[in-house]
C-alpha cells in the first residue's frame, strides 16, 4: 500500500488534466481575477489561517495550505508543547519571521478576531467538537476525517455550519481527485448502467469499548495538557498510549481507545464516495447488516452499499468499485482506473496517484472567498459519516439494523437509537 | 456533477436534523442491567464503574438511574454516569440530572445543565432560568443554551428578556440560545415567534457572529418578504454580512426570491455579482436557469465565465447556443468553460442538438463541435467528422484527426492513411491511428499496407508502428519484411518493434524465430541485442512451451548472455520453470554478482517445489549457495527455512 503523498502543483494538475482531453467535474467555475489570484496575493488579501492539534497528518495538510499563496499561517495551536514548537518552527522557516503564536487552548486561538480560517487535525475525539466551536467564533474550517464521533454530532455539525454560515471542508480529499472523480462520473451519468452495488473499502471491522489504561505519572501542564487532550471524551487517568495512540476515540463510543474506528477509518473516504457516486449526499442507507465479514447496507433506491476489506483489484489503498448494469468501473489511491470496457475510460484524464491533498485544500480556500459550498462541505460530511455510525452500531450490535435517514432513527430499535449519541464531558457541548 | 445539488433538500431537513427523537424506553430490568448496577454499587474499581456506564447507556432503565445519579458528584466518574443518563430513556433520567442541578456546582453542574439541554427537558426550564443569575459565568452560560435547545414559549420568554438583562459575559451564550430556541420555532412553522427572538439578537450588544447567525435567522423567518433585508447584507461593505447574505441566499426559498436576486445583480459591485450568480444557480426553482442563461450572455467576462461553468448544474439543452457561442468567444477560460459544460451537459436532446448542428458548422464552431462529439463519443458524427480530416481550416482538420482517433474504427484506417500520404506533418495522424488500430486491432493491418510499402521512410516508419498496435499475422509479416528494409533506420526501427512484439496468441510465436536469427546473427550489435533481448522474452512469456524445452532453449543461448541485462532477463525466463537443470542454472547466474540476487530469489522460489528428477541434494545445494551468497535478509532466511525442511 503507497502511504506517501506529494504536493502537486495546481497548474500541472490543471495542465495534466486538460493535455488529456479531461474535462473534471468542477462546478464552481470562477474565473482568476474573481479569486484574487495569479500570483502572491498581498498580506492584507491573504487568508489568516490557524491550525489546531497539528501532528504527523496536520503537518502534511497544513504544508499543502503553506504551497498556497493567498494564505498566511499565523497560529497554532496544540496540547503538546513540542508540536506547537515544530509547527511555529515550520511556519516561522516558511515566512522568515518570527510571528507564529502558539496556544495550548484553542479557545484562545478561535478568540483572535484576525484570523479567518482553521485547520483542525486534532485526534479524531475532538474534531466535531472543536469545528463547532470554530463556526462559533466566526472561523472556516477545514476539518480532518472522521469529522464527528456518533450521529448526534454529525447532525450538529451540519446544523453549526448552516447556522453560522460558515465554510466547512472534511479531509476526504479524495472528492477532489481526478480518479475518483471521473468514477463517480460515470456512476452518476448513467454510463455503467443503472447502479447496482457499490463497494467500499472500510479498513477493518473491528468493535470494541472505548479504553481506560493504569494511570502513570502525569506530565506538567505546560508540556501537555491532559485535560484538554481529554477535551469531549469521558475523563480518564493520564496514559501515554492513549495520548499518542492513533485511534483515541475514533469511531465514537463504541470503537475506541485502540480500536480501528470500526468502519469509520476508510469509511469516511470510501463511503463518502459512494455516497456521491449514488447521488445520495443527502440521504443514507436504510439497512445495515453484518454478513460473512462484510457489512452490507441498502439505499432506499435499491442500490447496495458492501463494505468489504477483501476482494480489490491491486490499485492501491481507498479503494471503491462502482456496479452498474452496464458496466463497472474500481479505482483506488495509485490513481489508475479499471473499468468493464476500455470505452468508458476514453475521457479518464491524468493519473495522479498518493492521493495529495492539494486540490482539496484549493477547493476549501477559493470558496473561503467565494462563500460557496465546498465538494465535502458539511451536509454531505454529515450524511456519509452517519453511513459509517449506522454502519458501527449494526457491528456493534452484531446484527441487522433499520435506519431512517429523514427523522436519523432506528424506528422500533431502542439498542441502537441509544447509541446514536454520546454525552460529552463537562464544560464541553455541540 | 454538483456539490450542491441537494443543497435546497437540506434546508428542509432543518427541523429534523436540529434534535434527535428520543428512543423510547425498555421497562423491565434484565439479569444484565441488575449485575450491571451491583457493580456500580460495589467498591470496583473506578476504570470499571466508567466502563460500566458505557454498557448501561445501551442496557440501562430507569432502575440504573440512582446509582448513575450518584456518580454525578464524582469527578472522574461523573461524564461517565452522564453518558448513561442521556441515553437512558424516560422521565427518571430527567428528574436525576433536575435534581443534581441543586447538589453539584462548577464544571459539574455545567455538564448536569448541558445534558439536560441535550434531552430537551421542559420541566428544567424553571431552574434553567434560575441558573441565568449564576455568579458562575460558566454555569449560566450553560443554563442559555440549555433553554436554547428545550425551546418553546417559555423558554423563549426567559432568553428573551435575558437577552436584554444578561451579564456582558452571559450575554453571547443567552444569543446563542435565542437562536436555538428561534430555530426551533422555525422548525415548527411559527415564524413571527422566531423572528421576534432573531431580531432581538440582531440588535444585542453581543459578538459579531452571533449577529451574523441571527441575521440569517431573520431573514429565513420573513420569507419572501425578507430579500430586501437578504439584499442588504449583500449590498453592505462588511466581508462577514456579504458572507452570511451570499449563504442565506442560497437557503431563502421561492422563485420570486430567485428572480429578485437575479434583478438585484446590478446593484453589486462587479467583483460580487459571479458569487451571487453562484449562490443563484444553487438554488432549486424555475427562475434559475433564465437568470443564469441570461447571465452567460451579458455582463463581464467574469459573470458570464461564472454562468458557462454553473449552467453544467442547472442547464439543459436549450442552453447549447448560449454555450458554443461562448466556446468560440476569445477569452480562453470562457471559451473552455462553456465547452467544459457542453462535453458535460447531460441529455440525449443535447447530443441530438450537437450533431445537428455539427452537418452544418463552419470554422471555430465546427473544431469546437467536432470536440464535443469526441468528447462524447458521438459515433453518429464520425461521417461529418471525416470529412473534416481534409478541411482546409488546420484547426478543423486537427480537431477531426484527434476526433478519428477517439472514434474510428478499422473503416476509417483508410482515410488516414490517404491523408498521411499527402500531408506532411503527420504527428496527429500516427496518434489517430495507433489509437484507432489499439481498439480495433488486426482488421485494420490491410488498410494500413500502403504505409509500410511506401516510398517514403517516414511513411513505413508511421506503418510498422501501427501495425505493431494492431498486431495478427499480416501486421507481424510487415513488419518481419521490414527487416530488410532499404533504409537503415527504417531496418532498426522494425526490429526494435520486434523486440517488444507481444506474446498473445498462437501467431504471435512467429516473432520468434526472427528474433533468434537476429541474436545469433544479426547484421550490428544492436540487431543481435534486441533480437536477444525479444527472444529471451519472448520465451519468458510462452506459456505453450514445456518446462524442459524452455530451459533448453535458453541453454542453447548460453555463449550469447553476456551482459548483465541479458543475464537478468534470462533468469526471468527460467524463473519458475519446474524442470530438471533450472536449479543448476540458476546457481551459475548467481555466480555473477550483478544478477545474483534474482537468480538467489529465483532459486528459492524454485527450491521450495517438489520437482520431478530434481533430488534433495540437487535442492539443498542450490539453496546452500543461497545462503552463502545473498546480501537479502528476507531470501537468506527462506533459503535456510528451506533447508531445514529437505
Amino acid at each position: 500500500m503507497r502511504t506517501k503523498e506529494t504536493h502537486l502543483n495546481r497548474r500541472r494538475f490543471l495542465k495534466t488534466a486538460a493535455q488529456a482531453g479531461a474535462i473534471l467535474a468542477m462546478p464552481h467555475v470562477i474565473p482568476a481575477t474573481a479569486l484574487g489570484q495569479g500570483g502572491r496575493a498581498a498580506p492584507s488579501e491573504r487568508i489568516r489561517l490557524g491550525g489546531i492539534g497539528i501532528g504527523n497528518r496536520g503537518s502534511y495538510v497544513l504544508g499543502c495550505f503553506l504551497h498556497e499563496p493567498d494564505v498566511q499561517f499565523v497560529a497554532i495551536c496544540d496540547v503538546k508543547a513540542s508540536r506547537r514548537q515544530a509547527v511555529k518552527q515550520m511556519a516561522d522557516t516558511k515566512y522568515g519571521n518570527q510571528d507564529c503564536a502558539m496556544y495550548a487552548d484553542m479557545r484562545d486561538l478561535l478568540a483572535r478576531g484576525d484570523i479567518d480560517a482553521v485547520l483542525i487535525a486534532t485526534g479524531p475525539n475532538w474534531h466535531a467538537t472543536a469545528a463547532i466551536l470554530a463556526a462559533n467564533a466566526g472561523k472556516d474550517v477545514y476539518c480532518e476525517k472522521p469529522c464527528t464521533k456518533n450521529i448526534a454530532q454529525s447532525l450538529a455539525l451540519a446544523q453549526a455550519f448552516r447556522r453560522t454560515g460558515r465554510v466547512f471542508q472534511a479531509g476526504t480529499q479524495r472528492r477532489s481527485l481526478p480518479n475518483f472523480m471521473y468514477a463517480i462520473e460515470l456512476a452518476r451519468t448513467g454510463r455503467l448502467g443503472r447502479l447496482q452495488t457499490l463497494y467500499a473499502h472500510p479498513m477493518g471491522l473491528k468493535t470494541e469499548m472505548s479504553g481506560w489504561l493504569p494511570a502513570e505519572a502525569e506530565p506538567p501542564k505546560e508540556e501537555v495538557d491532559w485535560d484538554m487532550y481529554l477535551g469531549p471524551a469521558a475523563w480518564r487517568p493520564f496514559n501515554r498510549r492513549l495520548l499518542d495512540g492513533f485511534n483515541f476515540e475514533k469511531g465514537g463510543g463504541m470503537f475506541g481507545a485502540f480500536g480501528a474506528g470500526g468502519c469509520l477509518e476508510w469509511g469516511s473516504h470510501c463511503v463518502d464516495l459512494c455516497q456521491w457516486a449514488n447521488n445520495a449526499d443527502d440521504t443514507a442507507p436504510v439497512e445495515y447488516e453484518p454478513k460473512d465479514g462484510q457489512l452490507h447496507a441498502r439505499y432506499a433506491n435499491g442500490v447496495k452499499l458492501v463494505l468489504r476489506n477483501d476482494g480489490w483489484l491491486p490499485l492501491g489503498s481507498c479503494p471503491v468499485r462502482f456496479e452498474g448494469e452496464k458496466g463497472w468501473v474500481e479505482t483506488a489511491d495509485d490513481g489508475e482506473l479499471v473499468a468493464s470496457s476500455e470505452s468508458l475510460l476514453v475521457n479518464k484524464g491524468a493519473k495522479i496517484g498518493g492521493y495529495p491533498a492539494d486540490f482539496h485544500v484549493r477547493d476549501f480556500l477559493d470558496c473561503v472567498k467565494t462563500r460557496a459550498q465546498t465538494r465535502a462541505n458539511a451536509d454531505v460530511a454529515c450524511n456519509s459519516h452517519i453511513v459509517c455510525h449506522a454502519g458501527n452500531i449494526a457491528l456493534f450490535l452484531g446484527r441487522k439494523v433499520v435506519f431512517d435517514p429523514v427523522k436519523h432513527e432506528f424506528p422500533g430499535d431502542e439498542e441502537a437509537n441509544r447509541l446514536r449519541s454520546e454525552a460529552l464531558r463537562e464544560p464541553w457541548r455541540v | 456533477m454538483s456539490k450542491n445539488r441537494y443543497f435546497v433538500r437540506c434546508v428542509l431537513l432543518v427541523a429534523a436534523m436540529a434534535v434527535l427523537p428520543p428512543a423510547v424506553g425498555r421497562a423491565v430490568p434484565t439479569d444484565k442491567e441488575l449485575k450491571l448496577i451491583g457493580v456500580l454499587q460495589s467498591d470496583a474499581p473506578a476504570q470499571e464503574k466508567a466502563i460500566t456506564c458505557k454498557q448501561l447507556a445501551v442496557y440501562g432503565t430507569q432502575e440504573a438511574v440512582p446509582a448513575l445519579a450518584a456518580l454525578l458528584a464524582d469527578p472522574h466518574l461523573a461524564s461517565w454516569a452522564r453518558i448513561a443518563l442521556e441515553a437512558i430513556p424516560g422521565p427518571a433520567s430527567d428528574a436525576a440530572l433536575r435534581d443534581a442541578m441543586g447538589k453539584v456546582q462548577g464544571m459539574l453542574l455545567v455538564g448536569v445543565i448541558n445534558s439536560i439541554g441535550v434531552r430537551c427537558d421542559a420541566q428544567a426550564v424553571d431552574g434553567l432560568a434560575a441558573k441565568l443569575e449564576d455568579a458562575d459565568v460558566d454555569v449560566a452560560s450553560a443554563a442559555a443554551v440549555a433553554l436554547g435547545c428545550i425551546g418553546g414559549d417559555q423558554a423563549a420568554n426567559v432568553l428573551g428578556q435575558a437577552i436584554a438583562n444578561a451579564s456582558a459575559a452571559v450575554r453571547p451564550a443567552v444569543a446563542e440560545g435565542c437562536i436555538r430556541c428561534a430555530e426551533k420555532y422555525l422548525a415548527q412553522g411559527q415564524s413571527a415567534q422566531a423572528k421576534k427572538l432573531y431580531d432581538a439578537v440582531c440588535t444585542a450588544d453581543v459578538p459579531k457572529q452571533r449577529i451574523l447567525d441571527a441575521t440569517r435567522g431573520a431573514i429565513l423567518a420573513r420569507g419572501s418578504a425578507g430579500v430586501s433585508f437578504l439584499v442588504e447584507q449583500l449590498t453592505s461593505s462588511d466581508k462577514g454580512r456579504l458572507g452570511i447574505g451570499l449563504w442565506t441566499a442560497r437557503e431563502l426559498p421561492g422563485q420570486d426570491v430567485t428572480e429578485a436576486l437575479a434583478a438585484a445583480m446590478s446593484r453589486l459591485s462587479p467583483d460580487r455579482q459571479p458569487l451571487l450568480l453562484l449562490a443563484i444557480a444553487d438554488r432549486k426553482d424555475a427562475a434559475v436557469l433564465p437568470a443564469v442563461l441570461k447571465a452567460a450572455q451579458s455582463g463581464s467576462i467574469e459573470v458570464r465565465t461564472t454562468a458557462a461553468g454553473a449552467l453544467l448544474n442547472v442547464g439543459d439543452v436549450s442552453c447549447v447556443p448560449v454555450l458554443l457561442d461562448a466556446a468560440v468567444q476569445d477569452d480562453a477560460q470562457l471559451a473552455q468553460t462553456a465547452k467544459m459544460t457542453l462535453a458535460k451537459l447531460p441529455g440525449k436532446e443535447v447530443e441530438s442538438d450537437l450533431l445537428t448542428r455539427l452537418a452544418q458548422a463552419t470554422g471555430k464552431t465546427r473544431k469546437v463541435l467536432i470536440e464535443l462529439a469526441g468528447y462524447r463519443q458521438l459515433d453518429a458524427a464520425l461521417p461529418a467528422i471525416v470529412q473534416s480530416i481534409e478541411d482546409s481550416d488546420a484547426a478543423v482538420r486537427a480537431a477531426a484527426i484527434q476526433a478519428v482517433g477517439a472514434l474510428g474504427g478499422a473503416a476509417q484506417v483508410a482515410d488516414l492513411v490517404k491523408l498521411a500520404q499527402k500531408i506532411q506533418n503527420r504527428g496527429d495522424i500516427e496518434k489517430a491511428l495507433q489509437a484507432v488500430c489499439s481498439r480495433s486491432g488486426s482488421a485494420c493491418a490491410p488498410s494500413l499496407l500502403p504505409l509500410v510499402q511506401s516510398d517514403d521512410a517516414g511513411l513505413r516508419m508511421i506503418g510498422i508502428h501501427a501495425m505493431a498496435v494492431a498486431g495478427g499475422p499480416a501486421a507481424l509479416a510487415a513488419v518481419k519484411s521490414a527487416i530488410a528494409d532499404k533504409e537503415e533506420s527504417v531496418q532498426d526501427e522494425a526490429i526494435r518493434t520486434l523486440s517488444t512484439w507481444p506474446n498473445n496468441w498462437p501467431q504471435d510465436a512467429a516473432a520468434a524465430d526472427v528474433l533468434l536469427g537476429l541474436a545469433k546473427s544479426g547484421k550490428k550489435t544492436l540487431h543481435q541485442v534486441l533480437g536477444l533481448r525479444g527472444y529471451l522474452q519472448y520465451l519468458r512469456g510462452d506459456k505453450s512451451l514445456a518446462p524442459g524445452d524452455k530451459l533448453a532453449k535458453v541453454n542453447d543461448l548460453q555463449n550469447l548472455i553476456q551482459r548483465p541485462e541479458e543475464k537478468r532477463l534470462a533468469v526471468a525466463a527460467v524463473s519458475g520453470v519446474e524442470a530438471p537443470g533450472a536449479l543448476e542454472m540458476l546457481t551459475k547466474f548467481a555466480a555473477d554478482p550483478a544478477v545474483m540476487e534474482e537468480a538467489c530469489s529465483a532459486i528459492v522460489n524454485l527450491a521450495g517445489k517438489n520437482i520431478p528428477g530434481v533430488s534433495a541434494e540437487q535442492r539443498r545445494s542450490a539453496l546452500q549457495a543461497v545462503v552463502e551468497k545473498s546480501k537479502n535478509a528476507g531470501t537468506k532466511r527462506k533459503a535456510e527455512q528451506l533447508l531445514g525442511g529437505i
